[in-house]
């Protein structure tokens, strides 16, 4: 062993190292006590903000949405239902790669390009979710392929969804609306802490005027996560509540006739009770299965080119001039201000002329009616006498007395986006048009042609009004709410009450009596068996006018989109009616002749077999 | 037998300390596998075999230790080598090499060897002071190993390495005038360094520490969960087996580099307390050791391993809780990986041997 170890500079040298080596030991104190004080400072004073972090972390709030009310008809036949769906859904944020997985999806089963396309276009427009769906309605076996494969790729899943099942198709379509996703616009006003997680809401129809009550409440869970975000446990569940069921005022044995009745055709009908507003039955065409569309996500354009507009509901929508059904409104509207007498018979030409201007108006019979009371003229429609009749009553006081039959505004059916359709008058033309009202103007609305537009419902709505012989009802859909009268309402049923006799009345209603009853009516021929009293009238409004120098009308050579509308509006039993139908089909011809029969058979079929099982 | 003044471990004390936190560490790694069985057999393996190899170092004369220093560092400059050409990759750096069916991490084992080598190369001529030659050529036995350390890529391993060696040098009595001059010149070559040495990935790594929130998906994610884990330990803990943090598997790295956070989401400040209290008991056994020294390599070597000891608890710690770069610095005794372990337990064989001789 050296002795070195006893040298004095050695001992100077063992003295520089515990020197040295206390100084290091006293850094590395210091450190630690550093270190303990931060310590304590993260988990004992700033605990609360760690754990609060820490929960965030790993427990996600899920919201579970409700199950949707259904929806069924006066019988309690089911409209509208769930059922589940199953979906193939990629969730584009946790993906790694979406083609590998597209890939190993097509792998396992049929994959269309197609769907793959309209995958990639979702993407693009629903950016906002999670998931995208890339395959819907799957069946059992596709199923248990994709849960297969599902571990081995992030982002791939398959989803349990409730899918809106409408039974009828497209035969109720345009009444209950439909469901679809939810998309940026409804974002904008929808509350986005109730529809989170959710994946439908009513887009028209019933379906969005009664989303509230059909959406009930949704529930919510808190579950575990980890940090690959795949849910471990429920920590906290509260249930949804269904949404309330609905029940319609429908009778879908009536519905199916009337789509039966219109299907060639494009237009609309509507069947309702005058005596409570309860639209019985409510069909617009074309029409198209919203069951496809849900899957779809919007449907195949070239498919809606194809038809004519199927997704316009012509019911509520569809404007349309109201020719001839008019003539019995204005003919009411005479004789309250004594400008005629219903028995007088007067002259009906082949024209009616104002003083002072050369222009024709012409009736729609060549040669003209001839001699005509107020019962003719509705009976075989002649244009000329109500010419007259306008002419002498004057725009402002037609445009106040079609008001109250509620022309020109909405009728209040409990449906979104109805249309007011157009009462004309001179404020009316000046607004909208620029120019100054003219009597010829005033002459033409006289037949329900000009300016004059109504929507189908508008037509059914006036005609109650008729049946009822001044009593107002509101058109409805919900069985279960009674719609009150507003004050409005109840100062036009005054208004009836105090200017309109019972006789006057009469004198209208016998006269639609005989347009289906009497031998020269126009709707004599629409209808063979006339057990059930049926009173209507029938209008052809023209799509194009003649031009002042032909007199004759070549029928045959006219192009489809600019034949006449049909148009009929008919109640039934004369005497105490149980059912107003009216109905409009565009571009077909006169309104004897398509829209009188299929509104008589409805009528009947209404009376004889329908209210029958009651 | 184990316990033998002359051929054994000799401070019980110390003996038992290193027994209970390395049993506490395969308990904590349990739970920071998500209870992975297999994982903690394997680590339980390699810590016999680590202990076997202490009892065997600690077998040895201390001298003979000296005498046989160069040696081991020219085997691990060699391995080294070694590593760099026929090393396994992972995560785009090449740090391991296969022996004997072992995975080896020479640059971690470093961190004992160059204290080692430089002890024995300061003792050599222990009268005389440290002139700037021989100040040169410790810095070169220094340089040497951290240059291919640094070529694998691994600039933390690298960092901590000279840290270790500047201990040892500081220990050995270096002069205070070069003391200054060293830093004067670090002063200098830090921001040439900066700019050309250091890779993108590191760069990234120190810039998200400054601040971990700019990027809390990349490298600042590892940092932000690390701290909810601790912070969200709260005094007593969220309790064994029940960290939210690290078994929903929120917290990276949760066996090796983030074991501190499992510790600490799980037993919290004061379970941390009672490891800080073992490791102190540790500590100050070693600091007994090395003032009881009987030679000047000893001293310098176990005071080395003694501040080593203290400077990896307190890097590996303030990584977990944000205070410094994540630079993949293992906890004594409780991380998972045999490199470490080895290095540890070589360190306790050395300080056992000195202690024989006291």
């Amino acid at each position: 062993m050296k002795r070195s170890f006893l040298d004095f500079s050695r001992i100077n040298a063992e003295k520089l190292f515990q020197n040295r080596f206390n100084i290091l030991i006293s850094i590395l104190i210091i450190l630690s006590v550093f270190l303990i004080i931060r310590l304590y400072f993260l988990q004992v004073v700033s605990f609360n903000h760690f754990d609060t972090l820490s929960k965030t972390n790993r427990i996600k709030y899920i919201s579970t949405p409700p199950r949707r009310g259904i929806i069924y008809d006066r019988n309690n036949i089911v409209l509208a239902d769930n059922a589940s769906l199953y979906s193939i859904e990629i969730n584009i944020k946790e993906a790694k790669n979406i083609k590998n997985i597209i890939d190993a999806v097509k792998k396992e089963i049929i994959l269309s390009q197609k769907e793959i396309n309209s995958f990639h276009k979702k993407r693009v427009k629903y950016s906002h979710y999670n998931s995208i769906i890339l395959k819907s309605n799957l069946s059992e076996q596709e199923v248990a392929k994709i849960l297969s494969i599902r571990h081995k790729y992030d982002g791939l899943d398959v989803t349990a969804s409730l899918l809106r099942k409408y039974p009828f198709k497209e035969i109720t379509h345009h009444v209950l609306g439909h469901v679809g996703y939810i998309d940026k616009k409804d974002l904008k006003s929808l509350d986005k802490k109730k529809y989170r997680n959710t994946q439908y809401i009513g887009k028209t129809g019933v379906e969005k005027f009664y989303e509230n009550e059909l959406y009930g409440k949704p529930g919510y869970k808190h579950v575990e996560i980890n940090a690959r975000g795949r849910q471990l446990r429920d920590l906290d569940i509260g249930y949804a509540e269904a949404g309330a069921d609905l029940h319609l005022t429908l009778d879908i044995e009536l519905q199916k006739f009337m789509y039966q009745k219109m299907f060639e055709f494009s237009g609309s009908s509507i069947a309702m009770n005058p005596k409570n507003g309860e639209i019985l039955g409510m069909v617009s065409l074309p029409s198209v299965d919203p069951n496809e569309r849900l899957w779809k996500y919007g449907f195949d354009q070239a498919e809606i080119k194809k038809l004519k507009s199927p997704l316009f509901n012509r019911s509520i929508n569809g404007l349309y001039s109201p020719g001839s059904t008019i003539k019995p409104l204005v003919a009411l509207n005479s004789i309250k201000n004594n400008l005629i007498d219903p028995y007088h018979e007067i002259y009906a030409g082949p024209y009616f002329q104002l003083p002072d201007s050369p222009r024709r108006f012409r009736d729609w019979k060549p040669e003209g009616h001839g001699m005509v009371d107020l019962n003719r003229a509705i009976v075989q429609s002649c244009d000329v006498y109500f010419y007259n009749l306008a002419n002498n009553l004057g725009i402002k006081n037609m445009s106040l007395f079609f008001k109250n039959f509620s022309f020109g505004s909405k009728t209040g059916i409990d449906m979104p986006f109805e249309s007011s359709g157009v009462l004309p008058s001179n404020e009316w033309k000046k607004k909208n048009i620029g120019y100054k009202w003219t009597d010829g103007d005033t002459v033409i609305t006289g037949i329900g042609q000009g300016y004059f537009l109504a929507t189908p419902l508008q037509l059914a709505y006036a005609t109650s009004i008729i049946a009822n012989r001044g009593l107002i009802s509101i058109p409805k859909l919900n069985k279960d709410i009674l719609k009150k009268k507003d004050k409005e309402i109840l100062e036009k049923e005054e208004f009836f009450k105090n200017n309109i006799k019972t006789k006057d009345w009469e004198i209208i209603t016998s006269a639609m009596f005989d347009v289906v009853n009497k031998q020269n009516g126009t709707a004599f021929w629409s209808i063979r068996n006339k057990n059930n009293k049926i009173a209507g009238k029938t209008g052809t409004v023209q799509v194009y006018s003649l031009s002042q120098e032909t007199d004759e009308r070549d029928d045959e050579n006219i192009p489809d989109h600019l034949k006449d509308h049909s148009l009929y509006v008919g109640f039934a039993p004369v005497d105490d009616p149980q059912i107003v139908v009216a109905t409009v089909i565009e571009n077909v011809g006169s309104g004897s002749k398509f829209a009188a029969p299929i509104s008589n058979k409805i009528i009947n079929y209404y009376l004889d077999k329908v209210r029958k099982r009651y | 037998m184990i316990l033998n003044k002359n051929i054994g471990v000799s401070d019980k004390l110390l003996f038992l300390t290193i027994i209970i936190v390395s049993l506490l560490g395969l308990t904590i790694l349990y739970s920071a596998t998500n209870e992975n069985f297999d994982v903690v057999i394997r680590q339980g393996t390699r810590l016999i075999f680590c202990f076997f190899l202490m009892l065997f170092i600690s077998s040895f004369d201390i001298n003979r230790l000296k005498i046989i220093s160069p040696y081991i560092y020219g085997t691990s400059i060699f391995l080294l080598i070694i590593t760099l050409f026929w090393g396994h990759d992972s995560k785009g750096a090449t740090r391991w090499i296969m022996i004997f069916g072992f995975s080896l991490q020479v640059s971690e084992i470093l961190k004992v060897i160059l204290p080692m080598m430089l002890a024995w190369f300061l003792s050599l001529s222990e009268d005389k002071e440290i002139d700037f030659t021989k100040l040169a050529i410790s810095f070169l036995i220094i340089f040497l190993p951290i240059s291919f350390v640094i070529k694998q890529p691994d600039l933390g391993t690298s960092l901590i390495i000279l840290l270790c060696g500047i201990i040892s040098i500081f220990l050995g009595g270096i002069k205070r005038t070069h003391i200054i001059y060293i830093f004067g010149l670090f002063v200098v070559v830090a921001p040439l360094m900066w700019k050309f040495l250091l890779l993108p990935y590191q760069k990234k790594r120190i810039l998200t520490l400054i601040d971990p929130s700019s990027d809390p998906l990349g490298s600042g994610y590892h940092i932000i969960q690390s701290k909810i884990a601790v912070g969200s330990g709260g005094f007593f803990g969220k309790g064994f087996l029940n960290g939210t943090q690290s078994q929903l598997e929120f917290l990276p790295e949760r066996g090796t580099d983030f074991i501190f956070a499992v510790f600490a989401e799980e037993f919290g400040f004061f379970g941390i307390m009672i490891l800080f209290l073992l490791y102190l008991i540790i500590i100050l056994r070693c600091i007994h050791i090395t003032q009881k020294a009987k030679n000047y390599f000893s001293k310098i070597l176990a005071g080395s391993i003694t501040c080593i000891f203290v400077l990896l608890i307190i890097t590996n710690v303030s990584m977990a809780i944000g205070l410094l770069p994540v630079v993949g610095v293992t906890l004594p005794l409780l991380s998972l990986g045999g490199s470490s372990l080895l290095s540890i337990f070589f360190a306790f064989g050395i300080m056992f041997s000195i202690h024989r001789r006291v």
